[in-house]
């Protein structure tokens, strides 16, 4: 772990962090609220709270490279305990888009980042997820090729899959939402 | 008042089963609501996950369509996109400069004032209780109901603005009207980890695993819940749990409006309850005893 850290680059990825999240680092005083209540804690390399301290040292390559952010399933249950009110799962939320928009693919959780990804391609390409194409796709990138597989007859014989996808009228809108944003 | 109605994408697909059986019994309280014309996606967990603007812009552009149309209030089933309804709407109302990029992108404006509400704040506000006990033809008195809430209903407080984060009781109650008994269990607003259900599998069955022991544990005959991404992991990934954690767990997963349905005397076939993977065939013997 880099350890000596320049007090330049550290206000500079604080600012950056802070102007995302709307809120402020330092209100944290790190009792651990949010990493006692978190249901996926047994997982992450970094707590909750250590993520935040972390972000606050500028620890940047740490965080980003954290298995933490990507393990995080966005419950709020951090937040909504925190004595502070601190936005805990939105600077998850902050850092996935950071590294995200860094190009820093996660070396342990790829799979999550993926999923993300390919959801938000078939938003793209259709306006509405079809569901037998995005998870077709995302086995595709991940080469999960059989995992869950054993589900997909059931499935189908429920009416659960779907043969055809849905697309939008208007997918110029969307279109452009994405050209905008993305 | 104009009702407008927000299916989202997994009730068109997974969980068709929770459509049919809102769209019954909503039939059966003659009560209309429209689907918003051309609705996209609501970018659920991804979008917010990776893209902020793109996380408030796609379902801003549900709620400005509704508004247009002159709709006053919107119905959301899915627990998952009305959190981003109401995320999005939040971060409009207080966000001027977000606003205004948003509804540049959208060239369409929004002004607001859309009631949002997921499904059991649509059958406590919008049907009300009467209404609803008033329907009830065949009591499920001596049925053992645990209600699951998950995180998107009730999370982040401030947003949602919806029961009691910690303690939700509202799923509960609709389950007292149907006469069925509510059981009380520990994990109720526990997080069954839906937004890493097929990229962390293990994490999530121990998730889910923890809501379906403990509620069997507390005596349920079956679990409800108003979510499609609940649903799915509770029952498409039940039968991989018990095989996991190597004991049996057999509890059917029927959504609220399923079990609402049944206490209206509707066909359980109507409410397309054998579309569920663990099947609740011995719920809905229970039932038949019971009212006999």
């Amino acid at each position: 772990m880099k350890t000596v850290l320049n007090e330049q680059n550290r206000r500079n990825f604080v600012a950056q962090v802070e102007s995302m999240l709307h809120d402020k680092l330092s209100k944290c005083y790190q009792c651990g609220k949010c990493s006692a209540g978190c249901p996926v804690n047994f997982e992450m390399d970094y707590t909750p709270n250590q993520i935040i301290k972390m972000t606050e040292l500028g620890m940047e390559d740490s965080v980003l490279n954290s298995k933490t952010i990507w393990l995080c399933v966005s419950c709020n249950t951090c937040s909504t305990r925190c004595p502070k009110g601190f936005e805990v799962t939105g600077i998850m939320d902050v850092l996935r888009e950071i590294a995200e928009r860094k190009g820093i693919t996660s070396k342990t959780e790829k799979e999550v980042q993926m999923f993300h990804e390919v959801f938000l391609e078939n938003v793209k390409s259709h306006g509405r997820i079809f569901e037998l194409e995005l998870v077709g796709k995302y086995k595709l990138k991940t080469k999960h090729l059989f995992r869950d597989m054993f589900l997909a007859p059931k499935m189908l014989e429920k009416g659960k899959l779907k043969i055809h996808g849905e697309k939008i009228s208007n997918l110029n809108q969307v279109a452009k939402i994405f050209k905008d944003f993305e | 008042m104009k009702l407008a109605y927000y299916p989202g994408c997994s009730l068109k697909g997974t969980s068709f089963e929770y459509e049919v059986s809102l769209l019954k019994i909503l039939e059966a309280m003659n009560i209309e609501v429209k689907e918003i014309p051309d609705w996209n996606c609501c970018g659920a967990s991804a979008a917010h996950s990776i893209n902020h603007n793109l996380a408030i812009a796609l379902p801003a552009r549900n709620l400005a369509i509704a508004e247009k149309d002159g709709f006053e209030s919107v119905l959301a089933p899915c627990a998952a996109c009305s959190n981003r309804l109401k995320n999005a709407d939040y971060e409009l109302k207080n966000d001027d400069i977000l606003k205004k990029k948003i509804t540049n992108s959208l060239e369409m404006p929004y002004d607001s004032q859309m009631s949002i509400n997921n499904m059991l704040e649509f059958l406590i506000g919008v049907v009300g209780k009467d209404k609803i006990k008033s329907m009830v033809k065949k009591p499920l008195a001596g049925l053992k109901v645990a209600s699951y809430y998950g995180c998107l209903l009730v999370r982040p407080p401030k947003v949602m603005q919806f029961d009691d984060p910690e303690n939700p009781v509202t799923m509960d109650e609709l389950v007292s009207l149907t006469g069925a008994e509510p059981v009380d269990y520990s994990y109720k607003t526990e997080c069954c980890g839906a937004i890493n259900s097929l990229s962390k599998p293990d994490v999530v069955m121990a998730l889910t695993g923890k809501v379906l022991y403990d509620a069997k544990n507390h005596g349920a005959d079956v679990v409800v819940v108003a979510c499609p991404l609940c649903h799915s992991n509770l029952d498409v990934r039940q039968k991989e749990i018990e095989r996991k954690y190597e004991e049996k767990i057999g509890l059917p997963v029927l959504f609220i409006t399923e079990l609402l349905g049944l206490s209206f005397g509707i066909n359980p076939k109507d409410l397309a309850i054998d579309g569920h993977m663990v099947a609740a065939d011995r719920v809905l013997k229970k039932i038949e005893e019971l009212s006999k």
